[in-house]
């Protein structure tokens, strides 16, 4: 009897769920906000509907109203298929999203199919430009260039003896394995390479290990918790080799993790995030956000994903359309150095972000984050 | 008391044979995620819900399946349907050069022993094990099955293989529940001492549980690796063992259809709860101890097996 | 030489942690035959209410960092220790008669609402504890460096194991507990308040589970949403290797294992610790099948 009525149930939320086809455009959004990388999606998710609201408040694209659908896809790909299969029923025209490359890819086929357009927002992985997909997009950098400037940075720091941690995440270990690469071209000395397990709160053992090793520097690929963490514990065993981050270190809660002096000194790569930037977009979106959220924006990825939504809301503008020919058209070959809330974008044939984005950042001695010339 | 149980099963399939014509993609995926989980939970009962086995490593072997299969296929182009019984076996003979030394292990022992299995396949794919597993990103390209040269592709398609597959499930496992293996795992789950006693050689009984449970899940994987196309680590984790878990013991141990109710329950109604964004898996939470505290042994759980009065002496021995 | 001190202190403080943890998992499960499940939950809990505590009142104005400890320490576990007694009210006592994986699944039940709960209320980001309340100073041991707080975080643990021991072999209530742990209908035929002795142990044991959390979080510094399904696995893998329902075995398996963690990523593999260690279980639990302290009895499941 159960199941008949909740295969009656099934079908009585499809039919309701359908029904629902109005007038305001209707982009998705793929995060996950549940699961082991749920504060990137909430984060996400703030930004997007904070953009939406704004945008909304402001008129909309050309006067329609612009509506945000959110579909958790939990961190995991099974999850992800289906929540692409959620959002593909849902008539939307473009979706932001999502985190981690192999969920993205999980969902790729199905918006493909779908001919719905996707702008990933922190899926690194090479290969998912790479497959000729028309209506894939992505805000985030791909491994190797992130590779290049991690091996450049730690060229031009002229250090001997290198040490690589990363911590197993499919961005982390792409990053690491594209500047290790590199630096064993270069003929560079590897003295260490391994990867920690992400939330564990105590790395001593490791920092030990590493310690004996004896490396000019650390170059730690992985995230801003751990990162936080591996600079505490590191003062507290006297240990001052210099490390340096990637840009999923670049998160303010980094320094209130390590304290401001462990923390000072430590660098990091990272595409610019809206504090830095003096555009009148960027400092519209933090006046915005913080009056919002009282807070600071999280991890560079959750503003990749705003500007994922930038993107599209525009292409839709300039274009007057709802054509998605004409708007993956717009957003590759004619929007050149669109201002982002990560620095200018544009967009290749491919799908991948265009032009130099990195920069190199140093935490300075109040615990503040100093973008270096 | 008339017996309706078969109208209700009849209906049942009638509606889920006619599902895929009324409803969209989304919940046909949803119900094929619903009849995956169900296979790998009819797995699972045999280990935990007959044979009494507290086994929370059941993803390891899930994952083997899916791994072989999508190892073997972007490496030789073998076609995906072809390597199910390859992806069977090599969970099978998995499992059984594991479960080997642990079967003996009691209650609790054995459950943190096999969630260290599904924590070891675990790391042991993420940190790329012989360069072959493709570490966090996983393996993708995994190319879509065919039958008679008809490719399966929408979720229609694949609604109709998996729960295809779950019915030949659900056949086999009932001959195999009241044969005399299935009554000498219960046996053997009620009272193992006595089974013992009794002549039952329990450790052989418990393995060929175990190596049964594994290739089946061994053959799940491979259709979850054929659905998806890419499979990554997170697929497989301990959480993934922790849901088969629950899906057995919220149906009722033992009983298929209850497995089957647990699995709608389970991977269904996060599902339904979709509308509640971030709080779905909050009430998810409370919902399962709601259900576990008003049907305290599951939901249907099985019926105590009876037997036509004996009209004549002797019968099978296990019993 | 001194890499391995290093690392053994390394080991044992991380399995000071892990070893309180396991320490309620084992009374409960000595009890009740229940794995609780959502107990790295109230860990979790634990670590965030000492933080919203330690804000709320702004306890460091007005006293030092040892008074500050203490009467965080007194406050977490008492909440803590109604949130476990509304638990067990709530989710086990009607799956007691019930067979025992029942309430395992009541348990994960709680475990997703607790964890999702915490996400909801504190938001899913690391929440941080304040910097400047314990101390900083390093103390030479044998030639090894250790942080002072270390050493303490060790010293407390084993305190309160200690307490504990003697709080089950030395008082009534404790020798109540126990006759309820051997056989629960007896006891009862005994006149012991069998539902009360049960009340106690999910006060005691998600007490300390709070305590641990708060420690975990003036320690580390950072805490988050989702630490007490790993805090939690771990303690469950020492109060196992130790022999469930063991006091001192919970006790030397949490030590162990976090030894164990630390010479795995020593001398073998870090991004394999983890396997390392459940490798180490494995091979343990193959030669002593009921964990290390664990009775050998033909125990009947």
């Amino acid at each position: 009897m159960k199941k008949m009525l909740l295969l009656v149930l099934l079908i009585g939320l499809l039919t309701v769920g359908s029904a629902l086809a109005a007038d305001p455009i209707r982009i998705g959004l793929m995060a996950p906000l549940t699961g082991a990388w749920a504060s990137e999606g909430q984060d996400m998710k703030q930004i997007v509907e904070l953009l939406a609201e704004d945008l909304n408040a402001a008129g909309g694209i050309n006067g329609r109203q612009v509506r945000v659908i959110i579909a958790d896809d939990g961190g995991d790909p099974r999850t992800a298929a289906l929540a692409a299969q959620r959002l593909s029923t849902q008539n939307i025209l473009a979706v932001i999203g999502t985190y981690g490359s192999a969920v993205t890819e999980a969902s790729q086929g199905i918006y493909d199919e779908a001919g719905i357009i996707q702008v990933a927002n922190g899926s690194t992985a090479i290969r998912l430009t790479e497959k000729g997909n028309p209506y894939f997009l992505r805000t985030c950098p791909r491994d190797d260039e992130q590779g290049l400037v991690g091996f450049k940075a730690l060229k031009d720091g002229g250090f001997k003896a290198i040490a690589i941690l990363h911590d197993n995440s499919s961005y982390a270990k792409g990053l690491a394995d594209e500047t290790r690469a590199l630096l064993q071209k270069d003929g560079a000395n590897i003295v260490f390479f391994d990867a920690l397990t992400p939330q564990q709160n105590d790395y001593t053992a490791i920092l030990t290990r590493m310690r004996a090793a004896n490396p000019d520097v650390v170059f730690f690929t992985g995230y801003y918790g751990e990162a936080g963490l591996l600079l505490r514990q590191k003062m507290e065993m006297n240990w001052t080799v210099p490390f340096i981050g990637g840009d999923a270190t670049n998160n303010p809660d980094l320094v209130k993790i390590a304290g401001p002096t462990a923390a000072a000194g430590y660098r990091f790569l990272s595409p610019p995030v809206p504090q830095d930037l003096d555009t009148p977009e960027a400092k519209a979106f933090m006046a915005s956000y913080r009056n919002k959220y009282n807070a600071e924006p999280g991890s560079v990825w959750a503003v990749l994903a705003g500007d994922g939504f930038r993107v599209i809301t525009k292409a839709i503008e300039a274009t007057d359309s709802t054509d998605r020919d004409k708007i993956v058209a717009y957003l590759k070959n004619e929007m050149q150095d669109f201002p982002g809330l990560t620095g200018e974008i544009s967009f290749d044939e491919k799908g991948d972000r265009v032009g130099d984005l990195y920069r190199v950042y140093e935490v300075n001695a109040e615990g503040k984050f100093v973008m270096l010339p | 008391m008339k017996d309706y149980r078969p109208v209700v099963y009849a209906a049942f399939c009638v509606l889920l044979l006619l599902a895929p014509f009324f409803l969209n993609a989304y919940w046909v995926d949803v119900l094929n995620n619903v009849g995956l989980y169900a296979i790998l939970g009819l797995s699972l009962n045999i280990i935990l819900g007959h044979a009494g086995l507290f086994h929370m490593g059941h993803a390891a072997f899930y994952a083997m399946g899916a791994y072989t299969t999508a190892i073997i296929n972007t490496t030789y182009q073998i076609p995906v349907l072809w390597l199910m019984p390859i992806s069977g076996l090599v969970a099978g003979v998995l499992a059984l050069v594991i479960a080997r030394p642990i079967i003996h292990l009691r209650g609790d022992y054995l459950l943190i022993v096999t969630i260290g299995l599904v924590e070891i396949t675990r790391i042991a794919l993420v940190n790329n094990i012989f360069g072959i597993t493709g570490g966090s990103n996983g393996i993708f390209g995994i190319s879509r099955p065919e039958i008679f040269g008809f490719r399966i592709r929408r979720p229609e398609h694949f609604f109709f293989l998996i729960w295809g597959f779950a019915a030949v499930t659900v056949f086999l496992f009932h001959r195999l529940e009241n044969s005399r293996f299935g009554r000498a795992l219960n046996y053997l789950r009620e009272d193992e001492t006595a089974a013992e006693g009794s002549g039952i050689n329990t450790a052989h009984y418990k393995l060929i549980a175990f190596v049964v449970g594994a290739v089946w899940a061994g053959m799940a994987g491979n259709i979850f690796a054929a659905k998806m196309t890419i499979i990554a680590p997170e697929s497989f984790n301990f959480w993934e063992s922790v849901i088969l878990f629950m899906i057995v013991l919220l149906g009722g141990r033992g009983s298929i259809p209850g497995v089957i109710l647990g699995a709608f329950l389970i991977a269904g109604l996060p599902e339904l709860f979709r509308q509640f964004a971030s709080a779905r898996m909050l009430i998810f939470g409370a919902i399962m101890i709601a259900m576990m505290i008003f049907r305290t042994e599951g939901i249907l759980p099985p019926r105590p097996r009876r037997y036509p009065a004996p009209a004549s002496g002797g019968g099978e021995g296990a019993s | 030489m001194d890499f391995f001190l290093q690392q053994l202190t390394n080991g044992l403080a991380v399995g000071s942690i892990y070893a309180l943890i396991a320490l309620g998992y084992t009374m409960v499960y000595g009890v009740l035959k229940l794995i609780n499940f959502a107990h790295g939950d109230l860990f979790a809990i634990g670590a965030y209410l000492g933080l919203t505590l330690l804000t709320a009142f702004g306890l460091t104005r007005f006293l030092g960092p040892l008074g500050v400890v203490i009467v965080l320490a007194l406050m977490v576990m008492g909440l803590v220790a109604v949130v476990g007694a509304v638990l067990e009210r709530v989710a086990y006592r009607p799956l007691r008669q019930a067979h025992r994986l029942s309430a395992v699944v009541s348990a994960m039940g709680a475990s997703i609402f607790f964890q999702n709960a915490l996400m909801l209320i504190y938001g899913a980001r690391y929440k941080v504890y304040p910097h400047d309340i314990l101390p900083k100073n390093v103390v030479s041991l044998l030639g090894v460096e250790v942080p002072l707080v270390r050493l303490l975080v060790l010293l407390t643990s084993v305190l309160m194991m200690v307490a504990l021991y003697l709080f089950i072999q030395k008082t009534r209530i404790g020798t109540a507990i126990r006759a309820a742990a051997i056989d629960q209908r007896a006891a009862k035929l005994m006149g012991i308040n069998v539902d009360r002795v049960i009340m106690i142990v999910f006060l005691i044991g998600p007490a300390l589970g709070g305590a641990a959390g708060l420690m975990v979080g003036l320690y580390y510094g950072q805490i988050n949403f989702t630490m007490g399904w790993m805090y939690g696995l771990k303690a469950f893998t020492a109060a196992i290797l130790g022999g469930i329902g063991n006091i001192p075995g919970a006790m030397v398996g949490g030590l162990l294992l976090g030894v164990i963690e630390a010479m795995g990523a020593a001398y073998l593999s870090i991004a394999w610790k983890d396997a390392i260690t459940f490798i180490v279980l494995i091979a343990i639990l193959i030669v002593r099948p009921t964990g290390l302290l664990g009775e050998r009895v033909a125990e009947k499941v």
